[in-house]
């Protein structure tokens, strides 16, 4: 099937035209395009996002309303961050509460939601993706005793939530690989019935050498800088963060006395203090 | 321009999501894009478990819902119940499309021409295996280079 764009438009029933028309285009911020313009004997009006995108709503008199709490039928808009400052702006001029996200601890760091309801009821999500979303971000743990190397099996994926990362023990050696997910800053968590890393904010899933494993063509998992000193204990510099296109077995820390992180081949990536940008998330959208 | 840059992606409930998976991806073409919560300790804790899938330049996740809307009778072909998708093909793939449904089983309404002053062609409608209501159709605007769409994420 040749899908042109796919996407084509939305309906969404309404019992009030004026008024829902006035809410997408005043609070929402659609342009109208006009009315009656598609084979509907009710009243609709179209509106347009800023792509091929159509909302059109249909007049009908009466909406049901939805069970419960709406459960999960909704959709999102997307937005740029300045457009969703202004929309936000709008939103609470127009009466609305958009400071409480209630699924906030569903979001990744510099992701922006907003909920709200259409005069009918429906359900929408307004969303954003700041930069905060890509920067590399730095737990503050700093240099991590992780303990004697003996103590981990090969196969073991040890976490270290202060640290924000994960240490494997691979045939090869070590790996210390940082927990943020590479797609938009969730934090991932070992599934060790599946044998992958999982990021539960937009589902991306990595292998235990921390490769992107699916469809979204994420970068693999960033590794920290480690060692093994003289005594065999096991050191982790979490404050540097190393960018690869995918596992070599040289990036494995031998698991020997005195066994040290090879740069080789490898891309240091500036990072940001995690507090800070966490800050910053928390006025930014 | 709009306030808005596009519609970032879409929730649909669904019965049973093998079954609208089979639909989705098998008749309209839909490709898998990602689980989200697919362990059963999610489940248990009553964390929303779906599977997100893009079709074109559109991602929606198919939600197994808790509660879901009653669902209109099964010979109502055309409708909203809250939503409609519309889904844009090309003019010249019109009629393939309209064939690709036939050869599917899958029963549809239409064609229903709109009128020349909107920027919609002609519309099939129909409906997936849950009752969510569907509609393909082509665009008189299908070579209007409008806006790229940003790049797919998910929600």
């Amino acid at each position: 099937m040749a899908l042109n764009g796919a996407f084509s438009h939305l309906v969404v029933e309404c019992a009030d035209l004026e008024k829902s028309e006035a809410f997408y285009r005043d609070v929402i911020g659609l342009d109208v395009v006009g009315r009656n313009l598609v084979a509907d004997n009710r009243p609709n009006s179209l509106l347009a996002t800023n792509t091929r995108q159509r909302l059109l709503l249909v007049e009908t008199g009466e909406v049901p309303p939805y069970p419960g709490s709406g459960g999960s039928i909704h959709h999102a808009w997307l937005l740029t961050i300045e457009q969703f400052k202004a929309a936000r702006d709008r939103l609470e001029a127009a009466g609305f509460s958009s400071g409480i996200d209630p699924r906030q601890s569903f979001r990744a760091v510099g992701e922006y939601n907003m909920d709200i309801h259409d005069p009918d009821g429906n359900r929408f999500q307004i969303q954003a993706f700041g930069e905060e979303g890509t920067e590399i971000l730095r737990s503050g743990a700093g240099t991590v005793m992780m303990g004697h190397m003996d103590d981990f099996a090969v196969g073991s994926v040890t976490h270290n939530r202060k640290g924000r990362f994960f240490l494997v023990r691979e045939d090869e050696g070590f790996l210390a690989v940082s927990s943020w997910c590479t797609h938009k800053n969730g934090l991932t968590i070992w599934q060790k019935e599946s044998w992958h890393f999982y990021c539960p904010f937009h589902g991306a899933k990595y292998d235990r050498k921390g490769c992107y494993v699916g469809h979204m063509g994420c970068q693999p998992m960033r590794l920290h800088p480690m060692q093994i000193d003289a005594l065999g204990q096991v050191v982790v510099d979490t404050n540097r963060f190393f960018g690869r296109s995918g596992f070599e077995a040289a990036q494995a820390v031998p698991a020997e006395p005195g066994g040290k992180f090879d740069e080789t081949g490898l891309t240091e990536l500036p990072a940001c203090d995690e507090k800070e940008v966490r800050e910053r998330a928390k006025t930014g959208g | 321009m709009a306030d808005v840059e596009t519609l970032s992606h879409s929730g649909i409930s669904v019965h049973d999501l093998k079954e609208a998976e089979d639909f989705y991806c098998g008749i309209l073409g839909a490709q898998v894009h990602g689980a989200v919560n697919f362990v059963t300790e999610d489940t248990l804790k009553g964390r929303s478990v779906h599977q997100s899938y893009t079709l074109g330049d559109f991602l929606f996740a198919l939600v197994l819902a808790p509660d879901f809307m009653p669902m209109p009778p099964a010979d109502k072909l055309m409708g909203v119940n809250g939503f409609r998708h519309a889904f844009a093909v090309r003019h010249a793939d019109f009629d393939a499309t309209i064939a690709r449904l036939k050869a599917a089983g899958v029963p549809f309404k239409g064609p229903v021409g709109h009128p020349d002053k909107g920027p919609f062609g002609e519309s099939v409608y129909f409906k997936d295996p849950s009752g969510n209501f569907l509609e393909l159709l082509w665009r008189r605007d299908e070579n209007v280079d409008y806006a790229k769409a940003p790049q797919l994420d998910v929600g």
